[in-house]
């Protein structure tokens, strides 16, 4: 019934949340889930762990892929230069606003974009 | 004092009329309240005896830029630079009209010098790209020199390669510590001013007038 480390061996109990983030121990991302009736074979027949996963059906390994929507955009890779949180309250990328004059303007957080094309298009003013 | 000013101004112009040499256009920069436009009052004041802008406790009192021509700054040994002074508003990474609420401002009016500030900041940035020949580079000495912030726009300034000059002002106030600012931006000069009371403004001067000369 457990979960197994392919990389280390290390055994984690079933619908352990461990092995959600990888194994503690070695950081292995593949686990094989071994039946409760063949949980000893590795000592009693004397496998060794690659033997064991390869006699093992595909469906019993667990790949584990970390969640991609948990990686948090840094503030300046966004692709928007004012961030309008709400009425009277901004977000500035200064660094975004050094490198053009092009204005992408986030408002809310529904997504919702403005650009202002106007200005991208205008002619660089000399005063 | 005024009277050779003016003078030496005015042989300064006709003189430029024939080497048409553009006077450099100087950049006062810096974090909101740090002191950039008692600084370009004071130094336009000194030379010319005129003012740039409006000044206030209250955050974001400058949301245009302002500039000043054609003055010549001389330095105590002689060396003189002929600059533009362009006073900018305060840029920072997060403008809430709330804070402006707490000087007992009006909800509307804070929410409208909210959006202006961040106008503000977009306009200052727009003139550093491109505009902007050096950089006064303003901190209020009291507060604390390694905000984010500041760190972004030295490195902003640096990656254009203009040459900055770092102002550590208020050094009248008691918590002021230039040597903080100086351990911060080690590879500028840094000068230690009051704008308000004027301490020290002749070694400003006289930095400005052999750093853009």
């Amino acid at each position: 019934m457990p979960h197994k480390c392919t990389q280390c061996g290390r055994e984690f109990e079933d619908g352990s949340t461990k092995i959600l983030k990888g194994c503690p121990s070695c950081g292995g991302k593949k686990f094989l889930y071994i039946r409760e009736a063949r949980r000893h074979d590795d000592v009693l027949e004397e496998k060794s762990l690659e033997e064991i996963i390869d006699g093992a059906g595909v469906e019993d390994v667990l790949e584990v892929k970390p969640a991609r929507s948990s990686r948090e955009v840094e503030v300046y890779d966004r692709v928007e230069s004012i961030r309008i949180l709400g009425p009277g309250s901004y977000e500035l990328n200064i660094e975004k606003m050094a490198q053009s004059d092009e204005v992408v303007v986030r408002l809310d957080r529904e997504g919702k974009y403005m650009v202002d094309i106007l200005s991208m298009s205008k002619k660089k003013k000399r005063e | 004092m005024t009277f050779f000013v003016r003078t030496k101004q005015k042989i300064s112009r006709f003189l430029k009329t024939f080497f048409k040499k553009r006077s450099s256009r100087i950049g006062i920069y810096g974090p909101p309240n740090a002191g950039k436009t008692t600084l370009a009052n004071r130094i336009v004041r000194d030379w010319t005896g005129d003012a740039v802008g409006p000044v206030s406790e209250v955050p974001h009192e400058t949301r245009r830029v302002r500039r000043k021509e054609n003055i010549t700054i001389t330095g105590n040994d002689g060396q003189s630079i002929n600059i533009d002074i362009v006073d900018t508003p305060g840029v920072t990474t997060k403008i809430d009209y709330n804070e402006f609420l707490e000087y007992g401002m009006e909800k509307d009016d804070a929410v409208k010098r909210a959006r202006e500030a961040t106008e503000g900041v977009a306009e200052a940035m727009h003139w550093l790209r491109e505009d902007i020949d050096g950089v006064i580079y303003m901190l209020d000495a009291t507060q604390d020199p390694f905000m984010q912030v500041n760190i972004m726009m030295v490195g902003i300034i640096e990656s254009r390669k203009l040459p900055v000059l770092i102002v550590a002002n208020k050094n009248d106030l008691p918590d002021a510590s230039a040597a903080r600012i100086k351990s911060a931006f080690p590879q500028h000069p840094v000068v230690s001013i009051s704008g308000l009371e004027g301490n020290n403004v002749e070694e400003l001067y006289e930095k400005m007038a052999s750093y853009f000369g």
